[in-house]
């Protein structure tokens, strides 16, 4: 079973685009969510300068 | 060759028509009978339009606590029939303008699988690189209580108004469709006995707002009978003589009425499809099986809205179309999206996320934070302080989880409760987003505020 995933439709749609498991992202931002930047260093990205 | 063709011209089928044209493709929609499907035919659309004749009816009424005297409303059911049909036929005619515009073909017949990706229409055969099933669904039968449209009535023959309000209504289950036909009726002078199964109206949902609404609608003169089940009838000179059981006593009992709907659920259309032809999987409810891609276990296959899975609503097939066209078109789009439920009562009811039930067993520190209406400014100058917001959140991390809500305007209501979920807000996020007064809306923002023990306009309870 899935739980929450708390990040919202286009930080889901990002992760989708990069190869990302969203499911296996552990989210930095308040109350545990998933950001572009948690995204793009799960991705392998440089987080932009 | 076409690159996408789409069976059936419902919401699903008609959005994912479109979004596939509009990325390029060439697009051929297949319909069977009236473009726009179910729901712009006979569902949604034309029972919002009773819905709203029939509450105004009540408006009327009950304007006179303010001093608008308008006497007992009189209702020309020929002329709200026809009112009913001009709205329909604007919107069914408008899918096909827009088809035109996105130059989608539409072609009319019955599609039949002749391969995984070859269809047989009118003796045609056509060919697709990619298929996307939108067969919809039909009303579920109750043995015993076979539709003939006449005493025994379907949504459809329900929404024929026009063709007298009946002096006794009984309408069998309790979902969105019995309650609301049961609202129209009510409204329009019939008296009106509801009965569902299960221990609580609008099974599945939130059993606290759900029971809520039950009263209300009481309140309003529908009796509710929950843990019922419909036996069988006898049709007499005097009405239909109808044998209720208690689902847990047993005990039974009799009533009479002119008409009975069947709104005990819907189930998939698949057959006649052919979906063995093309080895397209369907589970033991007929459903087709589909991932969260909306693929079929046939690659290049789609199946969206009601014969893929419940629940069984039009925004939820609209966005699944979206998502297989997109995947058709070479995209990588997945549903995984909340979908609100709405029942269009007076006052309407409207839910979004999990229950209180449902985060209790997900082993989740559950929270609720609640407001009534009685303590809303806005429901006071609006005559309808009957209702109730409540959310359910997580008390460890603040993140909503469900709202649910009884109010006049709920449907719109809880479109801030969907994007506050999909955006993964807290609580205090809520809370702190300002609602402008005097609103509706503001008794969210209440409910987020009490949540956290602090609502202004109600003791923190």
């Amino acid at each position: 079973e899935r739980r929450l995933i708390p990040a919202a439709p286009s930080i889901r749609r990002l992760a989708r685009e990069l190869g990302v498991d969203i499911h296996r992202i552990e989210g930095t931002g308040i109350a545990g969510r998933i950001t572009e930047e948690d995204v793009r260093r799960a991705a392998g990205q440089a987080p932009a300068p | 060759m076409y690159d996408v063709i789409v069976i059936g011209t419902g919401p699903g089928g008609y959005h994912a028509a479109i979004r596939a044209a509009q990325l390029g493709k060439k697009v051929l929609a297949i319909e069977a009978d009236a473009v726009g499907g179910v729901c712009l035919n006979v569902g949604c659309i034309p029972t919002k339009a009773l819905l709203h004749a029939a509450e105004e009816v009540e408006n009327a009424r009950k304007a006179a606590e303010f001093g608008l005297e308008f006497g007992e409303p009189k209702v020309d059911l020929n002329k709200l029939g026809s009112w009913r049909d001009g709205i329909v036929k604007r919107l069914t005619g408008g899918v096909q303008t827009l088809f035109k515009a996105n130059k989608v073909e539409l072609k009319r017949g019955f599609a039949r699988f002749v391969g995984p990706k070859k269809l047989e229409v009118n003796g045609e055969v056509v060919e697709g690189r990619s298929i996307i099933i939108a067969t919809g669904s039909e009303p579920a039968t109750l043995p015993g209580f076979e539709p003939d449209e006449q005493g025994i009535l379907t949504s459809t023959g329900a929404l024929k108004i026009e063709e007298g309000v009946p002096k006794r209504f009984l309408a069998i289950g309790a979902g969105a469709i019995g309650l609301e036909f049961a609202s129209i009726m009510n409204r329009f002078g019939a008296e009106v006995t509801v009965v569902e199964f299960m221990p609580q109206i609008l099974p599945g949902s939130d059993a606290e707002v759900a029971n809520l609404l039950a009263r209300i609608l009481g309140k309003q003169g529908i009796t509710i009978k929950t843990q019922t089940k419909a036996v069988g009838y006898e049709k007499k000179k005097d009405g239909y003589h109808v044998t209720l059981e208690h689902v847990e006593t047993g005990a039974q009992e009799e009533i009479v009425v002119d008409k009975i709907l069947v709104a005990v659920g819907r189930r998939p259309r698949t057959q006649g499809l052919g979906l063995e032809a093309a080895g397209v999987e369907v589970d033991a409810k007929g459903f087709i099986k589909v991932n969260d891609r909306m693929e079929t276990s046939v690659p290049g296959v789609y199946a969206i809205g009601d014969v893929a899975r419940p629940p069984l609503l039009a925004h939820k097939a609209m966005k699944e179309g979206l998502v297989a066209a997109e995947n058709a078109a070479g995209g990588n789009a997945v549903f995984d999206y909340q979908i609100p439920g709405v029942v269009y009562t007076s006052p309407e009811w409207a839910a979004v996320g999990m229950t209180e039930e449902e985060a209790r067993e997900k082993g989740i520190n559950v929270k609720v934070g609640k407001f009534p209406l009685t303590a809303s400014g806005r429901a006071m100058t609006l005559g309808a302080t009957e209702g109730v917001i409540k959310l359910v959140g997580d008390a460890d991390t603040d993140l909503l989880l469900g709202v649910h809500i009884v109010a006049p305007e709920a449907s719109d209501l809880i479109a801030e409760a969907a994007l506050a979920l999909e955006m993964a807000a807290t609580v205090t996020d809520l809370a702190l987003t300002v609602h402008a007064h005097p609103t509706l809306a503001e008794s969210v923002m209440e409910a987020a505020e009490h949540f956290h023990k602090q609502a202004i306009h109600i003791a923190n309870r």
